[in-house]
């Protein structure tokens, strides 16, 4: 073999290991439709969907009806609830099952700190135990992800949506989302619960009903939707000081009410909102969209005045103008590359649109029906940070491996100190 | 996604579909031995006298409506050509036909010449009409084109009609069912007819779990499973009473059923998504037609029908929907004059004017009740000279909605539309052309639900041209017909319900368009020698159902409607001998896309054979049937899986 030769095949495989790295790793939930058991998961991998039915091609069964959200528990766990199956199904991030669990039916929202998983629930009965633990109104489950069973539960307000996790406390949207059906109001409050005991410690009241939707956290701020009723009560949106709430503030001043719609939203890596939304009223068939960037300390700060506009960068709001139906937008916290669906008319397939961190848009992809829920997993490659920032104070914090604080370590679990993993004994 | 609206869901239904065929199109009456409950000894008896019918149409009568394998009308319907029958399976499911595409609110159901209506939804259940008490169904493309007909019977696109059976003896007659699924059912009929007067009472007790087996199987599944919350519990009860030109009907069904959902992903069989349902309809009707003398004649109808429905979700078992308790009640008033005026031997005249009252309340929230008036007249003219026939009608209708919601009424609506039929008759062949424009009004479902009513509905037109050809044959043993018509139908303006943009709602809406153009034939042919009778029926359905609704989108833009297969066909042969019959049927329904999405979301063609042995003597009758005979499974709708083999045994005494 000439020394030629074995240049270029030592440059070829060169080649083809950075070509197997990937950055951009998207896995996105299609919802399909309702009562179909068609829902599906489409992994999307630097600018081309992989599949559209990658549970299925991984695990050879369907996923079931109408997934709802997904979470990182922690690096090798995943979990996604799948609402209409009653079933919270756990993966690998290489989408392979581990578990699933139906203790906790008509599962929504899911939050984790790395051990445990939050799901919020319509449902009025919770498996826990070998038995059932029977709720009034809505309800919040907690799994440890080492058994995958519930080992607390705690009811919250009627058709609990949006959950988040900070500072080892839950905050909770309540909807009361069956109102225009069952014989309850509309909620108006977050609930805050202690994790670690799964106690409500307090209520919040936004004065603003039906918190539903979509939830997004930037640190301590919550971006909380309110479609109003849909007749008198228009759509809002409400900007959350997590802080504020647990350091005790009167509950007015723990939040902040825009006259904007974040039916679908989500959180940007510099710690902003991005929004999409309409108010509609059944009385006059009339739609107001917006489209808004909000940064949620000035809007706190200004009390609403400012810390909206009605941009996103580059093509981003022009694009999204033009498709039929938004379904849902979301930014890769790893690389800020930003994503939207399209759900069309809803019987065909729907769209997935890439643009750049800028604006620029990348492409646009085929999925499948109803394309809502977004996770991106860590770029492929060894450590996914490009510098690493030594922080010269004495730090005693720990964190999980979401990043998140906190408060009472337990023994033999893994946790970050000071930019290291280690096991805490 | 939101899983609230369950009940409108429910209520307001995806379209969907199986497609069928086989039908007869000349007359020939018979009441041949082969009756369930009337153990008769006619002969039989041929009326080729009938004028040839203008009209398309397709009926199944006598002995051929009994020989096949049926419980319900719309077990009978879907051997026709063109008729698609939605079914959620189950066998308390919902069961609503759709004509041509057209969709089930553009079909009217007729019980002796007065609609069936369901001022609510707009669609009418045909589980609930029993085919024992009834001499023929029919069913007309556009138009019957009778005289002196009512206006409300130019007011759909296609119309079935029912025809009760006038008794022509006294008798009581007792039978009994065992058939699969734990289904049990009992049946009395007493029939009258003496000095001119005859009527019936005829009672059904039906109890069933439906608790049928269904598999799905595929390489990423294999699922198999019993069909859970599918029983229905009903009993009917309906008396009919006659004297020439007068008819009155009195009917009351009350019923109990579970609602199943789709079947999808589960863990275990500790949920299900139960919806029930109760029923309690009742209507009485009557109507008189009198002729004054050859040239003029009148009839009048009127009707008063009560619907209650209660639907209930609040079960343990069910944790996926809110937990609703809602009850529903219709009234319905209904008055029909009409006359036709005959001028001349070649030209008749008619007129009509129809009025109809319907009330709606229920316990929804932010729901107050509804008044609806709905004005209809019809002016129509037939020509008939030589061998050529032209009729024409106009028809107007106005409707007017009263209510206290706060978002208000919908504004009234007014509208003609018209109808033109041809037909050249040229020795036992017939050619024949029709047009007709025809919109069904938003139900006060679609304008005043709560969370998806849209009172800023328009109407949904639709327009069908059709050219068809028929030949007859009639001889000592034979009696043979074929036919065959080509139709092109454009909707508009299809009411819907869509999610709403931006928002997490629903709402109806006028939204898409669609062409289609189609095929139906039907051949049938009857032999008699002898004690041997042999019939063959068939019929086949080949369509094409394109969405016109958005140019700019690929993806949707001229592919076929989703559920409307392109073709299908049906085939039944039936031999008799003395009191002694076998029917065979086989359906043949192809392949249907449910979604754009994927080439994948299909649902597979099937084919259904049903067998049905049948025996009379001493007084008494014995049928076996078997459903289904090589257990397919399939669905009308993905996820719903229809019942697979199943068996009936039926005995009947009459005294």
């Amino acid at each position: 073999m000439s020394y030629r030769f074995k240049y270029l095949a030592a440059l070829l495989s060169l080649l083809l290991a950075s070509a197997s790295v990937a950055r951009e790793r998207i896995i996105l939930l299609n919802e399909g439709n309702w009562q179909a058991d068609n829902g599906r998961i489409t992994y999307f991998e630097d600018g081309a969907v992989v599949s559209n039915q990658w549970f299925r091609d991984v695990n050879g069964m369907k996923l079931g009806d109408t997934p709802e959200d997904i979470i990182q528990i922690n690096d090798n766990l995943i979990a996604i609830s799948v609402n209409w199956s009653n079933i919270v199904q756990f993966i690998t991030p290489e989408g392979k099952a581990v578990a699933a669990t139906e203790d906790v039916p008509n599962n929504r929202k899911l939050a984790s700190d790395g051990d445990y998983v939050y799901i919020s629930s319509y449902g009025h009965e919770c498996g826990i135990g070998g038995g059932f633990m029977e709720f009034t109104k809505g309800f919040v489950a907690k799994i440890d992800v080492s058994t995958f069973k519930v080992v607390a539960a705690c009811e919250v307000g009627w058709e609990p949506e949006g959950i988040a996790l900070y500072n080892g406390h839950l905050f909770v949207a309540n909807t009361g989302g069956y109102a225009f059906q069952e014989a309850h109001d509309y909620e108006t409050t977050v609930s805050i619960i202690d994790a670690a005991t799964m106690r409500v410690v307090r209520n919040v009241d936004t004065g603003q009903i039906n918190l539903y939707g979509k939830m997004s956290q930037s640190g301590k701020y919550l971006c909380i939707n309110s479609p109003g009723d849909y007749y008198d009560i228009q759509a809002a949106t409400i900007v959350f000081d997590c802080d504020k709430a647990l350091g005790g503030a009167p509950d007015e001043e723990c939040f902040v009410k825009l006259e904007y719609a974040a039916t679908y939203n989500c959180v940007t890596p510099d710690g902003r909102f991005y929004a999409i939304g309409s108010r509609y009223s059944y009385y006059t068939s009339e739609y107001e969209f917006n489209y808004i960037t909000i940064d949620p300390a000035e809007v706190m700060e200004s009390e609403g005045a400012s810390g909206i506009v009605e941009e996103f960068p580059g093509t981003v709001l022009q694009d999204i103008r033009r498709m039929s139906m938004p379904y849902g937008i979301y930014v890769n916290p790893y690389t800020g590359y930003i994503y939207a669906t399209d759900a069309g008319s809803f019987a065909e397939a729907g769209a997935l649109y890439q643009w750049s961190p800028e604006g620029r848009l990348l492409g646009k992809h085929k999925v499948y029906i109803n394309p809502a829920h977004f996770l991106a997993l860590k770029p492929d490659v060894s450590s996914g940070l490009d510098e690493t920032i030594v922080q010269e104070k004495e730090d005693t914090r720990l964190f999980n491996l979401q990043g998140m604080p906190v408060t009472r370590p337990r023994k033999g679990e893994v946790y970050i100190s000071r930019g290291k993993k280690f096991i805490y004994r | 996604m939101l899983e609230m609206k369950t009940t409108s869901l429910r209520l307001s239904g995806i379209l969907a579909c199986v497609s069928a065929a086989l039908g007869l199109s000349v007359c020939h009456a018979s009441a041949s031995a082969l009756e369930a409950d009337s153990v008769i000894g006619l002969g039989e008896v041929l009326v080729t006298a009938a004028p040839r019918k203008l009209a398309t149409v397709q009926s199944l009568q006598g002995a051929e409506l009994q020989s096949l394998s049926t419980t319900s009308i719309a077990d009978a319907l879907k051997y026709f050509a063109g008729v698609q029958i939605k079914d959620y399976g189950g066998l308390g499911g919902l069961k609503t036909v759709n004509v041509r595409s057209l969709g089930a609110q553009h079909v009217g159901v007729y019980i002796d010449g007065i609609r069936i209506t369901n001022a609510q939804n707009g669609t009418v259940d045909l589980g609930k009409f029993s085919l024992s008490t009834l001499e023929s169904v029919s069913l007309y493309n556009a138009n019957k084109l009778d005289d002196c007909q009512s206006a409300s019977e130019y007011a759909s696109g296609a119309t079935v009609y029912m025809h009760t059976r006038r008794p022509a003896r006294d008798s009581l007659s007792l039978a009994a069912r065992w058939a699969s699924f734990h289904t049990y059912m009992g049946r009395a009929n007493a029939q009258f007819c003496r000095g001119g007067w005859s009527g019936f009472i005829d009672g059904e007790y039906l109890n069933s779990k439906g608790d049928y087996p269904f598999r799905y199987h595929s390489e990423y599944e294999d699922t198999v499973g019993r069909r859970r919350n599918s029983d229905i519990e009903y009993g009917r009860v309906e008396a009919a009473l006659f004297k020439g030109g007068f008819a009155s009907h009195i009917y009351y069904y009350q019923s109990e059923r579970g609602c199943p959902g789709g079947i999808v992903r589960r863990l275990s069989d500790k949920y299900t998504n139960v919806g029930r349902e109760w029923d309690r309809d009742c209507f009485v009707q009557a109507s008189y037609i009198h002729s004054f003398s050859k040239f003029f004649q009148v009839k009048a109808n009127t009707k008063y029908a009560h619907e209650y429905l209660r639907y209930c979700t609040d079960y343990p078992e069910n944790q996926n929907t809110a937990r609703v308790d809602n009850h529903y009640r219709q009234h319905d008033g209904y008055a029909s004059l009409s006359a036709a005026y005959r001028p001349a031997g070649w030209l008749s005249v008619s007129a009509g004017y129809d009025v109809r009252m319907s009330w709606l309340d229920a316990d929804l929230k932010r729901f107050c009740p509804v008044r609806r008036t709905d004005q209809k007249a019809v002016l129509a003219a037939q020509l008939n000279y030589r061998s050529l026939r032209l009729a024409a009608s106009m028809l107007y209708q106005h409707y007017k909605d009263r209510t206290r919601l706060k978002a208000g009424a919908a504004e009234p609506l007014s509208r003609f539309t018209p109808s033109v039929s041809a037909g050249l008759a040229l020795g036992p062949l017939t050619l024949r052309a029709w047009y007709k424009k025809i919109f069904r009004a938003p139900t006060l479902n679609d304008l005043y639900y709560t969370q998806t009513g849209n009172r800023n509905l328009k109407p949904e037109y639709t327009r069908q041209l059709d050219f068809g050809v028929e030949y007859g044959l009639v001889s000592r043993r034979w009696v043979a017909s074929v036919q065959a018509d080509v139709y092109v139908n454009r909707i508009e303006d299809r009411i819907v319900c869509l999610p709403l943009k931006g928002t997490y709602t629903w709402s109806m809406m006028n939204y898409g368009e669609t062409f289609c153009r189609g095929l139906n034939v039907n051949a049938s042919g009857r032999y008699m020698a002898g004690p041997w009778s042999f019939s063959l029926l068939t019929s086949l359905t080949w369509q094409r159902d394109l969405n016109r609704t958005d140019p700019e989108n690929e993806d949707t833009y001229n592919k076929p409607i989703c559920y409307s297969p392109t073709l299908s066909a049906g085939i039944t042969a039936i031999a008799a001998w003395k009191g002694f019959s076998l029917t065979v049927s086989e359906l043949y329904v192809g392949e249907r896309m449910w979604s754009y999405a994927d080439p994948e979301d299909v649902l597979k063609p099937y084919n259904n054979v049903d067998l049905k042995l049948s025996a009379e003597f001493w007084k008494s009758l014995v049928s076996l049937e078997v459903n289904d005979l090589l257990d397919v499974q399939y669905e009308h709708i993905p996820r719903y899986p229809m019942p697979g083999r199943n068996f009936r045994l039926t005995l009947a005494y009459t005294f």
